[in-house]
This record gives structure tokens, sequence and C-alpha cells, in this order.
């Protein structure tokens, strides 16, 4: 099986605080792999840094063997990795359609100047490129919805659409920053079973945040925990579930030492 | 309840008092009651009621503002009784009145005394104060004040409530709304309406009458209309920066001074006497002006928001200081500026002012056109992206450098065209055309007309260039009430004259294919925030079949 990201030794700093420190991980391609840790543990960095926001001060990344370290964002999106916000961050005042449209922009290859003249190129693309924005639509299921403004669109629907927006610009790897939250049960099942599609039908090998443990042991194949910026365990969900670490990390050194199960919250799907 | 009204009407007579006060301090009341003499048409009567036309038109003046008081203090819900009512305008009109007619006793009984007042008030003339008492004692005059305003604010408030407040607006509403849903259920109608040529023959319509006013308008307005015109080509420039690519540029004027001083200088006499024929100059100019965007960009476009502002605002003055110095006198002409500039001709006829209108509605048609073609393309969705946030719009794979020099670039490539125009068309150059106001003004074309809209920015430069000229009649009191509209404008619509719309792409997609108007009417039925549909994984299929071997 191919390696799609592996970082090693990641590090960022920021003046006296290590939000990540030495974080090794190795995302298979094709699995669905969860990052999980308390608030403030450095999970978005450590998304950051692979995005291409943050220069990591030590360690690389690579991505199907090619180091990212050093890419802007939108060269790391060329590659072919994409990524949804903890909270949404839809282009508000433009309707659903042409936040998806904006997603294909690495896709397109019409230079500016030929759209004044309309080269028959860039229509054909142009056109290409509506019918695709709308197809997506109608795979997160907001056919119908397309133009409306994306700050009109009720929550659920920003959600779904800043998916289809991340999958516009056919990436290899999706990054999604906690997808379900502010979601109730229904939703949450909804999208972890949509999460399992993308990997499945469409062969994105998906990197997740996530906090609700239903859905982290639920659909990830690997889990990772991080912890004041270091990886403090990694393996499968149950594996994870055991151990006393990571329960330590989540619900102090008392509860690590008194229970000798699974905390609550903790429960096998 | 009686509190309540009582407290409105107090409130709206104590601020229409202090207004005007005011405007009676700058003597205004003097030039309003000109101007309504001029509407009315009475300015050579011997006298009115015992007054002189000009008295008698200030008191229609204070008449009116008073009935406007009277209507905004009575201003409450429409099931108010005649009796609150009458209250409230009783109220607004006794503390209007009241204040002003005390201030005008005041004034008059300084006046009386001697005193002279243009000393600290330089429009208090003994003259106007004299027509602000009607040529009567301190007491009389303030007294006819005081009933003059007392009585129109009573009147003002029960026509108010004669009206309902609004409720006659909403009846006429329900009645156009049957009207027009009647006529459209005319075949004829209904084929009109859908119909694109039906448009299309309106735009023709409208456009011909556009190209044949310069003919008929003299050269005064067309002076004016040209140089709305060359404000819209500037707006346009700017909206693509700002209103598109959400970049504050405050020294957008750099760019306008580039493209006249390119044509300046290449044209005239002095300093250089190059004397080329403009044709050649304009493009020359464009480009010359689009290359110093994209020079300036490359520094600046790092930094955001006001940081960017600030640096461009320093910029704007760097050219405008630089064509001042006497270091470059004999470079462009400094202080002095460039005369004789020359002008356009075609077929060996050089262009009077009309052909100036003409060339300038060619340049807006064809900047209108680009914008157009850019704002719904790869690069505009880009802009506009960024616009939103500028993060986000990286992430998605948008070079933001590339594209802010872009928008950068082709925003002064419009500023450079609207200069070449218009130093050729004043014949002259100079510092003095290129100052920060020009840069404020464009800034407030785009954002009272709406924030990249294309007709926002022409409807920006109609009010901000032609209304200062319609407003002329007011004289020194131009400034202050545009001023004061500008204020106003931007409390009731705050997006702007004509905001931008987003295009509708899906249901006309959708509408073109087959069958679809059902599709069209569920979606626009369905709520939205209710059911959500369900994510569909069924659909991915056709995903993966439209890959162009992207995975």
């Amino acid at each position: 099986m191919n390696i799609a990201l592996e970082t090693t030794q990641l590090t960022k700093i920021f003046g006296g605080l290590t939000a990540v420190n030495r974080v090794d991980l190795v995302v298979p391609e094709n699995t669905i792999v969860s990052v999980i840790g308390p608030n403030g543990a450095g999970k978005t960095t450590f998304f950051n840094c692979i995005t291409g926001f943050y220069r990591p001060n030590i360690g690389d990344i690579r991505f199907f063997g090619k180091t990212l370290v050093g890419l802007a964002p939108d060269q790391v999106t060329y590659q072919g990795i994409s990524r949804t916000y903890q909270n949404i961050r839809l282009f508000s005042n433009m309707s659903a359609v042409e936040n998806i449209m904006v997603g294909q922009h690495p896709r397109m290859k019409t230079i500016w100047f030929e759209s004044i003249p309309r080269t028959s190129r860039q229509r054909k693309e142009e056109a290409h490129a509506l019918e695709e924005a709308l197809r997506l639509l109608r795979f997160v299921g907001l056919a119908g919805l397309g133009d409306h403004l994306a700050r009109n669109l009720p929550y659920g629907a920003q959600r779904r659409l800043e998916i289809a927006r991340a999958l516009a610009s056919q990436p290899k790897l999706l990054l999604l920053d906690e997808p379900t939250a502010g979601m109730n049960p229904n939703e949450t099942g909804e999208m972890m079973r949509f999460i399992q599609h993308l990997r499945d039908e469409l062969g994105i090998t998906i990197l997740l945040i996530e906090h609700d443990m239903r859905v982290v042991m639920g659909i990830s194949e690997q889990v990772s925990v991080l912890d004041y910026g270091t990886k403090i365990a990694e393996g499968t969900p149950l594996e994870i579930q055991k151990n006393p670490r990571v329960i330590e990390a989540y619900l102090g050194r008392g509860a690590a030492s008194g229970l000798d199960k699974t905390p609550p919250g903790v429960t096998a799907p | 309840m009686i509190n309540e009204h009582l407290r409105n009407g107090l409130r709206a007579g104590a601020i229409f008092a202090i207004a005007t006060i005011f405007l009676i301090l700058i003597a205004f009341n003097v030039t309003a009651a000109q101007l309504l003499g001029k509407l009315l048409g009475n300015q050579s009567a011997s006298s009115i009621f015992d007054l002189t036309p000009d008295m008698f038109n200030m008191l229609v003046f204070f008449g009116l503002v008073g009935f406007w008081a009277g209507g905004l203090g009575a201003k409450r819900t429409a099931s108010d009784t005649w009796k609150l009512v009458f209250l409230a305008g009783v109220s607004t009109g006794l503390v209007f009145g009241a204040l002003v007619a005390v201030f005008a006793y005041l004034v008059g009984m300084l006046n009386v005394a001697g005193i002279q007042m243009t000393a600290y008030l330089p429009l208090m003339l003994p003259a106007s104060i004299n027509q602000l008492l009607m040529g009567k004692s301190p007491a009389a005059g303030s007294l006819i004040l005081l009933v003059v305003i007392f009585a129109t604010g009573v009147l003002g408030a029960l026509t108010a409530r004669g009206f309902g407040r609004g409720a006659w607006r909403q009846s006429f509403s329900t009645w156009w709304g049957q009207r027009k849903g009647t006529l459209s259920q005319i075949p004829t109608v209904q084929r009109v309406q859908g119909n694109a040529l039906t448009r299309y023959f309106f735009y023709g319509i409208l456009l011909l009458l556009v190209f044949l006013l310069p003919l008929w308008i003299g050269q005064y307005w067309n002076y004016t209309l040209g140089t709305v015109g060359i404000y819209v080509l500037l707006g346009l420039g700017l909206n693509i920066v700002v209103g598109l690519a959400g970049l504050l540029d405050l020294g957008y004027v750099a760019f306008f001074a580039i493209g006249a001083y390119t044509v300046a200088l290449l044209t005239a006499p002095t300093p250089h006497n190059l004397l080329w024929n403009f044709w050649i100059v304009l493009p020359i100019g464009i480009v010359l002006a689009a290359t110093a965007g994209v020079l300036l960009g490359i520094p600046v476009l790092r930094m955001r928001g006001d940081y960017l502002a600030i640096v461009t605002l320093g910029f704007g003055e760097i050219i405008r200081i630089l064509s001042k110095s006497d270091l470059l006198t004999n470079f462009s002409g400094g202080p002095k500026g460039v005369p004789n500039v020359g002008g356009p001709s075609l077929f060996g006829i050089s262009f009077n002012d009309i052909g100036f209108v003409y060339l300038i509605m060619v340049a807006v048609l064809l900047i209108i056109f680009v914008t157009n073609r850019l704002q719904d393309s790869r690069v505009g969705r880009a802009w506009v992206a960024m616009r939103e946030d500028e993060t986000v719009a990286q992430a998605m794979g948008i070079n933001t450098l590339r594209h802010k020099l872009l928008a950068f670039g082709i925003g002064a490539a419009f500023a450079g065209l609207g200069g070449a125009i218009f130093a050729s068309r004043n014949q002259f150059t100079g510092p003095e055309d290129f100052n920060l106001m020009v840069s404020i003004n464009v800034l407030c074309v785009v954002i009272v007309g709406g924030m990249g809209s294309i007709p926002g920015v022409i409807a920006g430069a109609f009010a901000l260039k032609g209304l200062p000229e319609v407003l002329r009649e007011l004289e020194n009191y131009r400034v202050m009430f545009f001023g004061a509209l500008l204020v106003v404008m931007m409390v009731l619509r705050p997006e702007g004259l004509i905001p931008s719309k987003r295009r509708r792409l899906e249901m006309r997609e959708i509408a073109e294919e087959e069958g679809a108007e059902e599709v069209v009417k569920q979606a626009r039925v369905g709520p939205p925030a209710t059911a959500s549909p369900p994510l569909n994984p069924g659909n991915i299929a056709n995903i993966s079949t439209s890959d162009e071997g992207g995975s």
C-alpha cells in the first residue's frame, strides 16, 4: 500500500509554545485516519502545517513521496490536498455554485485574457465547470440550492457545501476539520456514511480531526492522539480506547487509575 | 401613551430647531428663499401679503420645514387617535417655533443694538437678519416665525395621521401588484415580458438616446457628462481593485496621473515638443499605468487591509508631489503643469466637446464590456473569493499575489485610459488635477454606487459627479448638501445605490434542460431549512465519470 502522507518529526513553535512537537504520522493511501486530542492539543496547527499555512520549524511532510515543506497553500492544493474548516469558512457572499466553481480553480486552465473575447476553450471550460459544480451540488444533496448565497444556507447545508468545494479540486487527500461539529446524531450518522463513501467510491484518502468519539471510533482505520502537541498514542480505534495514556489525557490522572474499563463517551460503536 | 407622543414631538421639534438655527446661521434661509422664488416664479411680484417675495418665500421654506417636522413628530403607529397626533404636532410645532423665534429675537435685538455679528459669523449680515425678521421689529418678526412654524407643524402632524402613515402606500402597492398580476396573464404581454428581444430592444432605445444626448444638451452639460464618464472609467477600474478583489487602494489617482502625464508630455509642444499622435499615445499611457500598477503592487500587495490603504495613499501623494517638484520642472512642467495637450482627431477632424463625449462613451462601453467578461470568469471568481476570505481563497489553489497584481494592473490600466482622455480633453494637465480628493471621490463612487456592481458604479458616478452640477443652484451650500446626502444615503442604503447581484447559475442551467421547470418550482417551494435532502452517495458514479484523470 502506498503512503499518501507522511510527517516526520514535525514541529511548530510559536514563541515559547510548542504547538506541534515531533509528530510522526503515516497516512496510508485509501484509509481514513483520525487525529484526536483535547482542546488546544495542536490538531488544527498540525493541519495548517500540512496545508502550507505554517512552515514547520523542524521536520518534513511528504505527500506521495514529494515534500510539501516550503510550498505555499495554493501550491499544496495543486499537489492534490484539499481541506475544510472547523468553523465553516465559505465565501459567504457568493452563491453555492460559485463557491464550488472557485474550488475548481486549480483544475481550470484558461488565463484571464481569454475571458475577454470568450474563446471557445474558455467557454467550454466554463460550461464544464458549471456542469461539474451542479453535479457536486447534487452529490452532497444540495440540488436546487445552488443560487442561494452561501451565508443564507442553513448550517448543515453549509457544512456540505464546504465539502463539495473541497472535492471540486479533485483531491487525493481530504483534510476534514471536525466535519460533524454542531450536528445532531442523525446528521452525524449521515456524515459518517458520506465520508466512508468518499473513500470507498472516489478513493480519496481522508485525514480527520474529530471530537465526536462515535465518529472517530466508527469510521477510522487508524487513530492518532495528540496532547500538548505530542503524539501520545496511535493505533486502531479499539487499541486507543484501552490506552491508559489517552484516558489520562482526556479525563485526568485520577480517572485513568480509577477506571479499569472504557471511560464514558469512549464507547465501542 | 401620552408621554410617548409628547416625547416624540418634543424631540422632533428640538432636532429641527437646532438644524434650522444652524441653517440660519449660515444664511441658508436667504438662498432657500431665492431658490423657492425661482421655483414658484413669484420673484418679480411687488409684494405678497405685505411682504417682499424673498421674505414670503423664506416663510414658505420655514413652513415646509415645519410641516416636515410635524409629520415626523407624529410618526407613530397607525392606530393613534387624532387627539394624540394633535398633541404630538402641537409639541413639535411649539418647541420648533419657540426655539427659532427666541433665536430670531436675540439676533434681532443684537442687530438693533448695532452689534456687528459678521465679525464672528460672516454670513449674519444685517440685511439677512432683516430678512429673517421680515423687516419688522424683533418681537413682531419672531412672533410671525413662531406662528408659521407652529401652524405648519400641527398641520404636518395631522396630515401624517390622515395618510395613516404608510397605509396608503401599502394599498397602492397591493393595487399595483394586482394590476401587474392581471397584466402578465395576457398572453401577448407574457410573450413580450419573457422575450430576450424585448430587453435588447429597450436597451437599444436607451443606448440610442444616450448617443443622441450630446447633440442636444450644449457645451456645459457635455463637459459635465464627460466628467461623469471619466469617473465611470475610474470607478470601474477601482471597482475591480476594491469591489471585486477587496484591496483598499487610496492612491488610485496615481495611475490616473500617469495616464494623463503620458499623453500630455508626448503630445504637447512644451516641455518636450514631441507632438505625437493621440491615438498612438493613448495605448502607451494605458500600458504605462498598468505597468506602474503591477510594479507598485509587487512590494505592497503582501500587506492587507488598512496597511495597504496607507501605503497606496503614500504612493498617490508621491506621484503628485513629484510632478509638482522643481526637480522635474524640465521634464514634466513642474507646478505649472503642461499646457496645450494634443487632442485626438479622426479623418482629419479634431474632436470638439461632442466628439470627446463620444470618445468617453466608447471608452466606457469598452470598459464595461471588459469588466463584465472578467467578472464572470475564473479570474473574476478568484477575485471575489479573495475579497471574501483571502486565506481560504489561497487554500483553494488561488495564487493570491498574482491575482492581486492582475487586479491592480487592470484597475490601473482603466485609470490610465481615463487620465489620457482627461488630459487631452482639458488640453492641460497639472499636479493639482491629481490630489487626494480624486482618489477619495472615486472610492466614494464605488461605495455609493455599490461595491462590485457595474450599474452601481455608473449610478454612483452620476450621483457624485453629476448631482453637484445639478445642485449648483445651491451655490455655497452645495458641498454641505452633498455631504448630507451622502450621509443619508449611506445610512439608508449602506449596500450602495445598485448593489451587486450574484448571477443565477443553477436555475438557468436547469431551465435549459428539458422539463426542468418542475425542478425549479420544487426547489423554490421546498424550504431549505426544514428538511435538508440526504447526502446522496448514489451520484458518486457521476462524479468519477466526469473525472479527467485527476485521481
